[in-house]
């Protein structure tokens, strides 16, 4: 009885401590469970607050936690997907630029104008005068020819060669002009050399060190490589001959490659880092309710994109297909997963340039009573069973699956989830090995533009079956290619809601929920900016404390 | 004791290549490819077919296993695919900060556990052994990856004794930076060297010999930290030999939550990009520390207990 008794209050006491560690680990709590974040709470904090109102301040040292990290630095390769590409952006320009307040708007970088022809085939860029490369040669045509050639050549660009579609040659005109000129008018041109493959890098370098030059490159953006250290941080220092006047404000930024959720979020709860990417959904209300702490929500082309294989009979059926939108209840998605943050979509794509709003062209009501009236007018009024491929290590991702099965199930559709990692879910995408699949964690459209992925799921000539979703209208088909080779903006304003609209009425994909990417940021930090394609805006970020 | 020595390192060439074979085997049969990973959604089939005939992928099976056993046996271990750099480079750059966490976590678990076990051998049943054995068991019991954040939150966000992610060099940097992470390793292994040691110092203080030590007058401090502790710590020490590959295990995870550039995170990377001969490599390399470890383990004993060495001759 008496070693029982110890046992007993040995129990108790090791408990007792561990409410006790507990307690003192509570802190602020998370004060919201289901209920969603109103949206005026929300915001991109471009807004300035407090001593951001006063004049940007020179200096100091930048520390950013990143979710992605860096692997290759050379623009044409970017094996590390977005955790390159956003490092990219910081180091290189191109020609023309995303509006760096956001926007669908493109605005002057590497050009400081353009002409184009009336038939859409050429364009004249004129570089802008005194603009140099951070070792301070000046740039000039030769390094734009060279650059847009290399962004053109299917064996040097091997990761987006679809964004120099019609690209035929440039021409030096003189040392501050270059003639582009197309083989075929191509509506989004500008929006494809926007982006970071077209990068503009210097033609002698690149030629003389080859592969060493990704090691140490030299770009005209506003900030230089001091530090690579792979899987941990990169470091950069202002890049002192950059083109925008009395800018980048910060001495140095240190992005900080922190993969694991928790571990960003405590370096930014710490102070480790003034600003995180990919805040956690979950952890939205406890930054929220952190004072030190800003929020900050952008809003990019980035969604929820349920494919379906069209190879499957099932997923063929129109009738399934809008049965399946009418079922999905987007405003309690939105609430329970995202904390409120993402919107409805009224396009199968995220939401882009030209879009008509949810006046014009309506989103899917949620009415449960009209999807079972509409999958019984299907093939299927019983139902069918599914598998539906997520990628794996992701909570937002296994909530919605969840979700998803006993949305379909009130329409007889039984899902069963299959939740494998990114690189098996990729497999099974590219190899049509699916029924519905979620292909990408993170899936966003690479320019404002409707283009691309108009293309890569109607176009027959872009060699993916439909962006692999086997899926194929020749009407609508034939409005795309007209929309994507018409360079007028105002009729393509009224091409493309048509567009919209027919394929938000046969669905061939499902776009679940419009989300914006989450960032934050410690008080202090000013003039944050990201722009609609979701990069940071660095040369515009200064701190309050800087001397 | 020579020719024992010898078998010993037959039999582990023997499991080390069985070890490479399983590992290249293994990896291949996940679904996923390399260069899908490398070049996104945009690359057309042309490209990916191009990439992976220049990197040898489209070589068959048997070619490639050869390549790769040669390449590992001979430690020029080839290039990685994603990061095309030669392995032998990535991993003599990360290989440190792992290195030092497992010792700097074994380190930990004896000096909590080793007085930990004492102090519950010496009153058995009693409040304090009861209390250690649960507690401990607890610290066993917890995933290591929860235990490292609630560590990471308390001690760094908290209390802001240690930084809550990161890795620096230099001794200021080793004990900032990889104390908390340690600390969760060597909580995670010291019920293990509890448990162990206790009930082997509770054999040995019932032992004759140390009966005939205190009757000789030894102090009680004498009798129990020079000759109890002697006798026992053989079965501790082979504990954590044994769980070294828990320990790369933990590591793996521990290097993800702090953020530390060490082989963990490379081994992380590398699966999910699925580089072959990066993950193949660094297994195989896991795989012989453990065989080295134990085989060193069963020397140090030998060359200790003199009872081991007279049953082999």
């Amino acid at each position: 009885m008496r070693k029982l008794g110890y046992s007993v209050s040995a129990l108790f006491a090791v408990i007792a401590a561990g409410f006790a560690l507990a307690a003192c680990g509570g802190g602020s709590s998370s004060s919201t469970g289901d209920t969603a974040i109103p949206k005026e709470a929300l915001g991109n904090a471009a807004t300035t607050i407090g001593e951001c109102s006063a004049d940007p301040k020179s200096g100091g040292t930048l520390v950013y936690s990143r979710r992605a990290q860096a692997q290759d630095l050379n623009p044409l390769v970017v094996s590390g997907g977005n955790g390159d590409i956003f490092v990219v952006n910081q180091i290189f320009d191109q020609l023309v630029t995303s509006n760096p307040d956001g926007g669908f708007e493109l605005t002057p970088a590497i050009a400081e104008s353009w002409d184009i022809s009336d038939d859409g085939k050429t364009y004249t860029f004129h570089i802008r005068k005194g603009i140099k490369f951070s070792n301070g040669q000046p740039v000039t045509a030769e390094d734009v020819k060279f650059s847009l050639d290399r962004f053109a050549d299917p064996k040097l660009n091997l990761i987006l060669a679809v964004a120099a579609v019609g690209y035929e040659k440039s021409v030096v005109v003189d040392p501050q002009t270059v003639r582009v000129e197309l083989s075929e008018p191509v509506a989004a041109f500008l929006y494809n050399i926007s982006i970071y493959p077209a990068s503009i890098v210097p033609k002698d370098l690149v030629l003389e060190q080859g592969d060493a030059f990704w090691d140490a490159p030299v770009g005209t953006g506003p900030f230089m490589v001091k530090k690579f250290t792979r899987g941990s941080s990169l470091t950069f220092a202002k890049n002192p001959h950059y083109w925008e006047e009395g800018k980048p404000y910060l001495d140095t930024v240190k992005f900080n490659f922190a993969e694991e959720d928790n571990s960003r979020m405590l370096d930014l709860k710490s102070g480790k880092a003034q600003m995180v990417d990919g805040v956690p959904y979950s952890q939205i209300p406890s930054v929220l309710d952190d004072d030190q702490l800003q929020l900050q929500v952008v809003e990019v082309p980035q969604f929820l994109g349920l494919w379906l294989n069209h190879q499957r009979p099932q997923m063929a059926d129109e009738k399934v297909r809008q049965a399946m939108q009418y079922a999905l209840n987007r405003d309690e998605i939105d609430t329970a997963i995202y904390r409120g943050v993402g919107s409805t979509p009224n396009s199968v794509l995220p939401r882009l340039k030209f879009d008509a709003p949810a006046g014009e062209v309506e989103p899917y009501p949620y009415d449960v009573e009209k999807a079972q009236t509409t999958i019984a007018e299907s093939k299927y009024p019983d139902g069918f069973d599914i598998t539906l491929k997520y990628p794996a290590g992701f909570e937002d991702y296994k909530q919605l699956g969840l979700y998803l099965q006993q949305a379909w199930e009130q329409i007889g559709i039984t899902v069963k989830l299959q939740e494998l990692d990114q690189a098996a879910v990729a497999d099974a995408f590219y190899a049509g090995d699916y029924d519905m699949t979620f292909p990408y964690a993170q899936f966003t459209s690479d320019v404002t533009v409707p283009d691309e992925y108009a293309n890569l799921l109607n176009d027959p000539g872009s060699g993916t079956d439909g962006f692999f979703s086997w899926w194929h209208d020749e009407p609508i088909w034939k409005k795309v290619k007209e929309f994507t080779t018409t360079i007028d903006e105002d009729t393509r304003a009224e091409q493309w809601p048509v567009i919209q609209q027919e394929m938000l009425d046969t669905s061939p994909v499902i776009n679940v929920l419009n989300l914006p990417f989450v960032n934050a940021h410690r008080e202090g930090v000013c003039g944050s900016k990201v722009d609609a394609l979701g990069s940071d805006q660095l040369q515009d970020t200064w701190l309050t404390s800087a001397e | 004791m020579s020719t024992y020595i010898l078998k010993r390192l037959a039999i582990s060439v023997v499991v080390l290549f069985a070890l490479a074979a399983a590992s290249f085997l293994l990896i291949h049969l996940v679904p996923g490819d390399p260069v899908r990973q490398m070049l996104g959604s945009g690359a057309t089939p042309e490209n990916i077919a191009s990439v992976r005939s220049d990197l040898g992928l489209d070589r068959p099976m048997i070619d490639q296993f050869g390549t790769f056993m040669g390449n590992t046996f001979t430690g020029q271990f080839g290039d990685s695919i994603t990061l095309r750099t030669p392995i032998g480079d990535l991993i003599s750059e990360r290989i440190g900060p792992s290195v030092l966490l497992i010792l700097y976590g074994v380190f930990f678990a004896l000096i909590i556990g080793v007085p930990l076990a004492v102090a519950a051998a010496l009153r058995p049943q009693g409040f304090a052994d009861n209390v250690i054995r649960i507690a401990t068991t607890f610290t066993f019991a917890m995933p290591t990856f929860w235990l490292g954040l609630v560590l990471a939150l308390i001690f760094g966000l908290q209390l802001g004794i240690f930084p809550v992610s990161g890795y620096e060099t230099g001794v200021g940097g080793f004990f900032r930076t990889l104390t908390l992470p340690a600390l969760t390793l060597g909580l995670s292994l010291v019920a293990m060297v509890v448990r162990t040691l206790r009930t082997q110092l509770l054999v040995v203080l019932g032992s004759e010999h140390i009966e005939a030590a205190r009757a000789r007058g030894l102090t009680e401090r004498r009798v129990v930290g020079v000759h109890a502790i002697r006798n026992s710590i053989m079965t501790t020490i082979t504990v954590i030999s044994v769980q070294i590959g828990f320990l790369i295990g933990g590591t793996v995870v521990l290097e993800y939550v702090f953020q530390i550039p060490g082989m963990g995170t490379l081994l992380i990377d590398a699966v999910t990009n699925r580089d072959f001969p990066l993950v193949a490599t660094i297994t195989v390399l896991a795989g012989a520390t453990v065989i080295v470890v134990s085989l060193i383990t069963d020397l140090i004993q030998l060359a200790l207990d003199p009872r081991v060495r007279l049953a082999d001759s």
